[in-house]
């Protein structure tokens, strides 16, 4: 009974310092007769028992982790912005310029592309596709610096065509200049040096049947070119034979 | 000082705030509201109506602390109202709800198969425990939570409640008591 009175304390006192026995700051006296209120009492012992008890079990939940993000939210919600950065050092804050912002997503366009060509198998081809391909324009001459300043406009193409072409006829021109020069010479030598005294008849006979298998008539080789039409000729003749005199009239020019 | 940096515009001041009592507020959310879904959404609650009230704080009133811990009560008293809780309680106070389960608490809480006393910091019994105070009436859980899991003595929790400290006494002890006895119904329906 709330308002019944037992060992000098009414059950109202008695649920009033029952925080305070279980906080054990009540002593002396009052301890006393809340103690032996508590053993007669029908209602207000099993309360004590009853509040020590839950009070352990309450004592026994541990404090629970908050979610990771939850100041995160919470910033956010709050002043829109999540002032942990404002507490980094602005030279820690990473700024990205738009050259690196357009790398990025060139590399999102590129990476997949690139995860193929990454295989062996194409790896291998790629590469001896680069090799073969630098080793013609190495032998070609071109150099890929010389590619980079290739003027592309129609007038400077027509304009190198022209040229190029006007290379090749004077190329040609001289050529042919070295050709001409270099046969009067190798005529000239041929007028100024006597001529070179033949081989053994054996010899020549040799290689005569070596060399000819044309089957055509054999040619004099060995004609002097020093010698006009108007020389006077000495034909061989027997041991004895009649003289006879030539005269031959040589026609100067 | 931080209440009057963050007043100041020092939104540093502000976050220094939240790191400082966003811990305590989620708790007394979570043993209050039962899931940890609706102590995040209470707690957001929370620090957004702080933070538009904060200039109404007068320090002559009371402990900031105390200040916060009213802002939280007052969002969950409202967050009890709205939802459905009100109507299934099982409090030493009232009368059992129409709405309630016909099956009794110690069935509704999952049988452990163990002595209270053998696994007392072990995961599963808090959760027991923790079930057993969503049980308790409003009153009485917001009463044990603010004493008992938050250590507040009972001036600052008759000041949050706006209630006398006798009355702050009364319903603690009757919120320790009745938990006891809806674990006891518990662990001797499992014995």
């Amino acid at each position: 009974m709330p308002g019944e009175s037992k060992n000098g304390m009414q059950c109202a006192e008695f649920d009033l310092l029952l925080s305070e026995v279980l906080d054990e700051t009540l002593s002396g006296d009052k301890l006393e007769k809340f103690q032996a209120h508590g053993r007669v009492c029908p209602v207000c012992g099993p309360l004590l028992a009853e509040a020590k008890e839950g009070r352990h079990w309450l004592k026994s939940l541990q404090e629970v982790e908050p979610p990771a993000n939850l100041v995160h939210n919470i910033l956010v919600a709050t002043t829109g912005v999540d002032t942990v950065r404002l507490r980094q050092p602005a030279s820690a804050q990473p700024q990205i310029s738009r050259a690196e912002r357009m790398r990025e997503w060139a590399g999102t366009l590129v990476s997949p592309v690139w995860a193929v060509a990454r295989q062996p198998r194409f790896a291998m081809s790629f590469g001896m596709a680069f090799f073969s391909l630098s080793l013609a324009l190495s032998m070609a001459g071109v150099k890929l610096s010389d590619v980079q300043h290739v003027d592309l406009r129609p007038s400077a193409v027509k304009r190198t065509y022209y040229e190029t072409s006007g290379r090749v006829v004077k190329y040609y021109e001289n050529i042919r200049f070295v050709y001409e020069i270099e046969s009067r010479v190798r005529e000239f030598k041929r007028a100024t040096t006597p001529a070179e005294p033949g081989p053994a008849p054996e010899e020549r006979k040799e290689r005569k049947n070596n060399n000819n298998t044309s089957g055509q008539p054999e040619q004099k080789q060995e004609r002097n070119y020093s010698q006009g039409g108007t020389q006077p000729v000495l034909a061989s003749a027997p041991n004895d034979p009649p003289v006879v005199t030539v005269t031959t009239y040589r026609r100067f020019v | 000082m931080l209440v009057r940096r963050c007043l100041a515009g020092d939104a540093v001041a502000w976050e220094e705030i939240v790191q400082k009592y966003n811990r305590r507020i989620y708790n007394i959310c979570y043993r209050f509201a039962g899931s940890g879904e609706d102590a995040q959404d209470l707690t957001q609650e929370v620090f957004i109506k702080m933070y538009r009230t904060l200039k109404t704080y007068d320090v002559e009133r009371g402990a900031f602390m105390t200040w916060v811990t009213t802002i939280t009560r007052n969002l969950l008293v409202d967050h009890f109202r709205k939802s459905k809780q009100d109507r299934v309680t099982d409090s030493m106070d009232t009368a059992p709800s129409e709405h309630e389960d016909a099956m009794p608490l110690s069935e509704q809480i999952p049988d452990k198969g163990a002595p209270p006393d053998a696994h007392v910091q072990s995961r599963e019994t808090g959760e027991t425990v923790h079930r057993a105070l969503q049980k308790l009436s409003p009153e009485l859980r917001e009463a044990v939570i603010l004493r008992d899991l938050q250590d507040m003595d009972y001036r600052e929790i008759a000041a949050v409640l706006k209630v006398p400290e006798g009355t702050v006494k009364s319903r603690i002890n009757r919120g320790r008591a009745e938990l006891a006895r809806l674990l006891q119904r518990t662990y001797r329906q499992v014995m």
